[in-house]
């Protein structure tokens, strides 16, 4: 269980963030086209995953936004936009913005990366939702770094987040 | 189980609509604020709840202004849009659009009105959505109309739930 905040009252999520060294928890995740796809489909490829509440708020559009811009320079690097959004809405931002560099992936079909990487908000308004964070996850499948954004309408640190892979 | 289409192709829910003439199931849901709602605090308003997989598709969005059009005309009455779509998707789509008379609800939690009313697609790549349906329920709350929508791509039929309405 972490604690953060919203608008700066205390919020819960469900559990923490995997632990960096250790090996990445596997999940099931929905593309826009519907399709399923694991983390052992991106066997030998760095992960971003870029997690957070819905991509129709500000914040968390501007996190796919600020990704999207950096996705291009990175080698051997994917950057995955997670949330609990429909596909279709997932799909309709990323075709409205043009934003071709980063995947967005859906967990709103069985909750299970939500679950396993300790994402998903309780006891609030926002509960059923995932929180802000970032897990970087090397190419054998390690994770590299985590961060749980303290408050849930801030970024996250972008810099830090790519510095992770050097 | 429902055996229903999408696009040509068969699909299954993980059950039946509630049957005509029984007490409609409870059920909490997410209003746009992010606020709670149930079935009890509707008493005393006859309902007609469109149902639908996503707001971000063209068929789901059609319905939800046809709705909205025939809405304002209906007395003692409220139409409930309910899918699986966040609140903040389905606010983007009636601010951007200016729908006030009807009023989006989100399943997005826990999917438990979709369990309840029978309508979670179990199969094919909408598996987790809300198949495409029309409920009616009088002012007690009773079922007075049902309709699933055999392809999930096709309109609901906008005048039999209307129509439904005038009989009672």
């Amino acid at each position: 269980m972490a604690d953060i905040t919203l608008f700066g009252d205390p919020i819960r999520t469900w559990g923490e963030l995997p632990e960096i060294g250790t090996t990445a928890p596997g999940f099931t995740l929905v593309t826009n086209d519907l399709e399923t796809v694991s983390l052992s489909d991106f066997k030998g490829v760095n992960l971003i995953i870029n997690i957070f509440p819905s991509i129709d708020t500000s914040t968390c559009a501007l996190s796919v936004r600020r990704f999207n811009e950096k996705g291009a320079d990175l080698e051997n690097t994917k950057i995955l936009c997670v949330s609990r959004d429909l596909p279709f809405a997932q799909g309709r931002f990323c075709a409205a913005e043009g934003l071709e560099n980063v995947v967005t992936l859906s967990d709103y079909r069985n909750d299970n990366f939500g679950e396993n990487y300790g994402v998903m908000i309780n006891g609030s308004k926002l509960s059923g939702l995932h929180s802000r964070a970032i897990v970087v996850i090397d190419e054998n499948g390690i994770v590299k770094y985590t961060e749980q954004v303290a408050e849930l309408k801030d970024e996250p640190d972008y810099d830090k987040a790519l510095a992770a892979l050097n | 189980m429902a055996n229903i289409t999408l696009g040509g192709n068969p699909i299954t829910t993980i059950g039946e609509l509630p049957a005509i003439g029984t007490k409609a199931p409870d059920f909490t849901l997410v209003k746009g604020d992010l606020s709670k709602a149930s079935l009890a605090e509707f008493k005393g308003s006859r309902l007609v709840m469109n149902i639908f997989p996503s707001i971000d598709t063209g068929t789901c969005a059609t319905s939800v202004r046809k709705f909205n059009e025939k809405a304002a005309s209906l007395e003692n009455t409220k139409v409930l849009c309910i899918s699986r779509d966040t609140p903040f998707a389905m606010n983007r789509f009636c601010g951007a659009e200016g729908l006030a008379d009807v009023m989006t609800l989100s399943d997005h939690k826990d999917g438990s009105f979709g369990r309840s009313y029978g309508l979670i697609i179990t199969s094919g790549p909408l598996e987790g959505f809300l198949s495409r349906s029309v409920i009616v329920l009088d002012a007690e709350g009773n079922i007075t109309y049902t309709e699933q929508v055999p392809d999930i791509k096709d309109e609901p039929d906008y005048e039999a739930a209307l129509n439904s309405l005038e009989n009672n």
